[in-house]
């Protein structure tokens, strides 16, 4: 089945790119119109895909198909590439998280008012390979938009980002692009050891696949093959397919990002502007989480179960580091960057449990907590707006000056330190049981794991208190500019928060879609 | 006796568009003797440029209706006893060549070159020496071939007469001689063990293997060592910066290029008839050499430098498809050369372009500029991108191809020094970044020092610089055509 959905939700983002770009600036006030209309279209694509979504079927839907590249390799055979897209319960649900988050980034980036041209033409950029990332079936395109994340990313923080920007950009860019190519290596040991079985049999030549479908399938390892799974094949001592899954796991791990890899993230999160860290922590951080789910869980769940110990272990000390950071900071927009750490952390041990609370549990917290970090981001920009300063002890009484903000601030934080009814209870709640249930997990991993939810209504709480309570008050007389949210910042903010209680509320919405694919990816453990 | 004056015979009249650039040298020697200073410099620039364009377009011409005689091509011809090897893989390199000189001379034209006469003459001796080399498997006549194109190169490296220029060229010239002493020392040590001048043949590959594979492996090493200077490959690379920094940039756009591909070929035949185990040392000399190039290139000021280390990088890389020692290796390592005369020939006019406008190639002038022309700023993103080797551009392309080639080997080969040097060499590309970055990141990232004052660049100059980033993503977008290409070449 051909259809054109999923390319146009690429293609339409590209396409305002271009369009941008070849519009003369007299039209600059346009440029953020046609970025909103552009991710405005996309939701409404998403929306109908999500609606049309068959929930009682694991496979893929919506599949496109065209053969791309066709290289012969000689007596090797045939690489052959495709253009391949599609979405399952996985995808599904980060889908519809980008359809959203792209939305509020692009009305974010309102108030971008230098050299609007550039910053358009990027963000659209950055919003087609985002989406193409997530619906690619066929890893070499899948890595083809994963690599060209960076290069927008790096203009967007390098050019409008804060003091430190072109330090936090270069950081970004080398950090992750030393992931990518570890992944690019498992890329290319992947598709030399499998072979397209329908192709091979109808060309009678060995056909290299990139398709996510039959790198999935064990029965498509070509015999003795350097990462075959049965045959144990030895690299510098150790098993060939324990060391790409090492390898997948750093390189995903440094995008999630995991400590150790993660001290890209609290610069660029710092010195992004607001839209772009809207972007980042809201959607970037799910696709290494994805990768993880699709490719290092999904291609090497032999191995995936005997590394449980030390995917929940990153995860656990992931939550746990985070949260004493994150309590540690005086800077609010780091100390969101820290929590963000700290919840992804709880993505890590949701997968590593192996149970389909678990995993489901996991991606739902991955949508829960993009639209919930996303709103955090959108908190610490509208302070530094109004003050240029975003140092927590700066600012307090603020519920009196700014009721509007203040709740909007009370939903995002509530929401992410796990009260219930909002997404960051059922997120963390479903990957703690997932742990408790886990056979391989002993109980005090997911125990250490509950802390972490301590820690981080610890310091959420804090800050309230501390930003938000007692007599209104700004440092350096700052207190007239402390105008309460106008109706861009409503707008942004309140959906965001609809939607958080709407999930929260409703979790089957996303359980429902992954529920039958995750049952399918288990079934491979 | 008369059979021998029939195979000559023969020989030059499948030889003859290579004889018609004898003619052309001589005919501009001539030419220059006899005329006297014109006036309009200009027009005599032109002049000059679209005479050698046109003239080497046609020589090739004359290849692609030779081509039809398949019998010349499909099988590969022997020519002037033994001397001449001429076939499908020789007549694609040299179109490699013809690509870049013609692409040289516009780039001259474009820019505003003032060149004298001479240039043109020692150019095409150049040319012509880097398609003998294309067709040659004899020791002796890869020996004239190599010091051919050296003695031309040496003299125009030092064309436009400065104290810099000077410098380089002396020191061109001095490691240029060392390392042909060496070549010539390794050669001989190759004829007293094999008894044959022939690199390609059984006669060769027999009589190897019969010596120790030690002393083979020197002697393999010391021979090529002309030609790893050519590539500019560790450890004959120490001439590479300062060179490219004093000399004219199209003069280094093609020394980046043209004599790389040339050798490259030559290294293939050899390879192939090499019956030890040399893949030890083409590891090290990969490695030391992505490594030297790389982290050389981090501290660099001058852009010009900067991409004279970069291309001792990606010398490493092309030998990396001769390491893996399979088809595929070879195919991609065509491959990857065909897509970094684009890649390369469009960096140098990139910064040219720039420094038309500075009038400068330090770093630092660099601010700005992508600001006041956008159109230069987003070409310089897509070069130094495509030079790191991320998609969209064929960079990726090529390094994918060459690391899926080294892949398979290991995994037939189950050795793990390729291994090692497949992941040292992606993570390399990863350093490379750093510095292929800092281009577009002056451009566009620093303001510039007088406030934004927009510029244009000229329609031909902008049209020029236009197909070369066509091919860079056009390629990336639809490699078959020119996979099939390949593919279909005879190697060895």
């Amino acid at each position: 089945m051909n259809n054109f959905l999923l390319s146009a939700l690429i293609f339409l983002p590209l396409a305002g790119s271009v369009m941008v770009l070849l519009l003369p600036s007299t039209y600059r006030d346009s440029f953020r119109w046609i970025s909103i209309i552009v991710s405005v279209i996309n939701l409404l694509n998403i929306i109908s895909l999500y609606n049309n979504f068959d929930k009682h079927v694991s496979n893929y839907q919506f599949v496109e198909q065209h053969e791309w590249i066709r290289m012969s390799l000689g007596n090797l055979g045939v690489l052959s590439i495709d253009y391949l897209l599609g979405v399952d319960g996985i995808n599904m649900p980060m889908l519809l998280l980008s359809g959203i988050v792209l939305l509020i980034g692009s009305i974010s980036s309102f108030t971008i008012e230098y050299r609007q041209k550039a910053y358009h033409s990027l963000y659209l950029l950055l919003s087609g390979s985002i989406i193409g990332c997530f619906v690619s079936l066929d890893f070499f395109l899948f890595f083809l938009f994963f690599e060209f994340m960076l290069l927008p990313m790096y203009f967007l923080i390098g050019i409008w980002g804060g003091e430190r920007r072109e330090y936090a950009a270069i950081k970004f860019f080398i950090y992750t692009l030393v992931g990518s190519i570890l992944i690019l290596i498992v890329m290319i040991g992947l598709s030399m050891s499998v072979k397209d079985s329908f192709f091979s049999q109808e060309t009678g030549r060995t056909v290299h696949t990139f398709d996510f479908r039959q790198l999935a399938d064990f029965k498509n390892y070509i015999a003795h093959s350097i990462l075959h799974p049965f045959e144990k094949q030895m690299i510098f001592g150790i098993s060939a397919r324990l060391f790409a899954f090492i390898l997948l796991i750093v390189g995903f791990g440094i995008k999630l990002p995991s400590v150790p890899f993660h001290t890209w993230l609290p610069d660029a999160h710092v010195e992004a502007p607001t839209p772009i860290s809207v972007v980042l922590a809201g959607i970037l951080l799910k696709v290494g989480a994805y990768g993880f789910i699709r490719i290092a869980y999904g291609f090497f769940p032999d191995i995936a179960f005997q590394f449980t110990y030390i995917v929940a272990g990153a995860g656990v000390i992931s939550i746990i580091y985070g949260a004493f950071n994150a309590l540690a900071q005086e800077d609010l927009k780091k100390m969101i960057a820290y929590s963000s750490i700290s919840h992804m952390g709880f993505v890590l041990l949701g997968l590593a449990s192996l149970t389909v609370e678990g995993v489901n549990g996991a991606i739902y917290q991955m949508f829960g907590h993009g639209l919930v970090s996303a709103m955090l981001f959108l908190v610490a920009g509208v302070i530094y707006d109004r003050t240029h300063n975003r140092l927590i002890e700066n600012f307090r009484g603020l519920s009196s000056a700014m009721p509007y903000f203040t709740l909007a601030v009370a939903v995002a934080f509530f929401g992410a330190l796990g009260l219930p009814t909002l997404p960051g209870f059922m997120g963390e709640f479903f990957t703690i049981m997932g742990g408790f249930q886990s056979e391989i997990l002993p109980n005090w991993v997911s125990m250490i794991a509950m802390l972490g939810i301590v820690l981080s209504a610890a310091y959420f709480l804090w800050t309230l208190q501390k930003m938000f309570f007692g007599t209104f008050w700004a440092n350096r007389n700052q207190e007239e500019n402390m105008k309460d949210l106008d109706f861009r910042e409503i707008v942004m903010l309140y959906s965001l928060s609809a939607l958080s209680i709407i999930f929260g509320i409703f979790p089957s919405l996303i359980f429902d879609i992954s529920g039958e694919s995750v049952k399918a990816f288990l079934n491979g453990f | 006796m008369l059979e021998k004056l029939l195979n000559i015979l023969f020989s030059s009249r499948v030889l003859l568009p290579d004889l018609l650039f004898g003619v052309v040298f001589l005919v501009i020697v001539a030419a220059i003797a006899f005329s006297q200073k014109l006036d309009a410099e200009r027009t005599y620039v032109l002049f000059n440029v679209l005479l050698i364009s046109v003239l080497i377009s046609l020589g090739f011409v004359f290849y692609a209706f030779l081509g039809f005689y398949t019998q010349y091509y499909e099988s590969g011809s022997v020519l002037f006893g033994k001397l001449i090897y001429l076939d499908s893989i020789s007549l694609f390199f040299k179109l490699i060549i013809s690509i870049a000189s013609v692409a040289v001379l516009i780039h001259v034209w474009v820019v505003g070159y003032k060149v004298v006469g001479e240039f043109y003459a020692i150019f095409v001796a150049l040319v012509w020496g880097l398609f003998i080399m294309t067709m040659t498997t004899n020791w002796l006549m890869l020996y004239v071939s190599l010091e051919m194109v050296s003695i031309c190169s040496y003299i125009l490296v030092v064309f436009n007469k400065g104290k810099d220029n000077s410098e380089a060229g002396i020191k061109y010239l001095l490691f240029g001689a060392t390392s042909s002493a060496i070549m010539l020392y390794g050669i001989s040590l190759l004829y007293g063990m094999t008894g044959t001048l022939n690199f390609v043949g059984q006669e060769f590959t027999i009589f190897l293997g019969q010596n120790p594979t030690w002393i083979v492996q020197i002697a393999v090493f010391m021979a090529i060592g002309g030609l790893l200077f050519k590539l500019s490959a560790v450890p004959f690379h120490s001439w590479t910066p300062d060179v490219y920094e004093a000399t004219p940039t199209p003069i280094v756009a093609f020394l980046s290029i043209a004599p790389k591909a040339a050798v490259i070929l030559v290294l293939i035949r050899l390879f192939s008839s090499l019956s030890i185990d040399f893949r030890m040392i083409m590891a090290i000399i990969i490695m030391a050499s992505i490594t030297i190039g790389n982290f050389s290139a981090l501290w660099q000021t001058n852009t010009k430098r900067m991409l004279g280390y970069s291309t001792i990088a990606h010398a490493g890389f092309m030998l990396v498809g001769l390491l893996a020692t399979n088809t595929i290796g070879i195919q991609s390592t065509i491959f990857y050369i065909t897509t970094y005369l684009f890649i390369t020939l469009a960096a140098f006019l990139l910064i040219d372009l720039l420094a038309l406008k500075t009038e400068s190639y330090e770093l630092e002038s660099l601010r700005g500029l992508g600001q006041e022309n956008i159109f230069l700023g987003l070409a310089a993103v897509i070069i130094m991108i495509a030079l790191v080797g991320l998609p969209p551009t064929v960079g990726f392309t090529g390094k994918l191809l060459l690391f899926t080639a080294l892949w398979e080997s290991y995994q037939t080969s189950g050795s793990n020094m390729l291994l090692v040097v497949l992941i040292f060499g992606l993570l390399n590309t990863a350093i490379s970044i750093f510095y292929y970055i800092k281009i577009p990141y002056f451009m566009i990232f620093k303001e510039p020092k007088i406030g934004v004052r927009y510029f244009q660049i000229g329609f031909i100059r902008k049209g020029f610089l236009l197909i070369f980033l066509f091919f860079i993503i056009y390629l990336f977008m639809r490699p078959s055509g020119l996979i099939n290409l390949i593919e279909s070449l005879k190697l060895a």
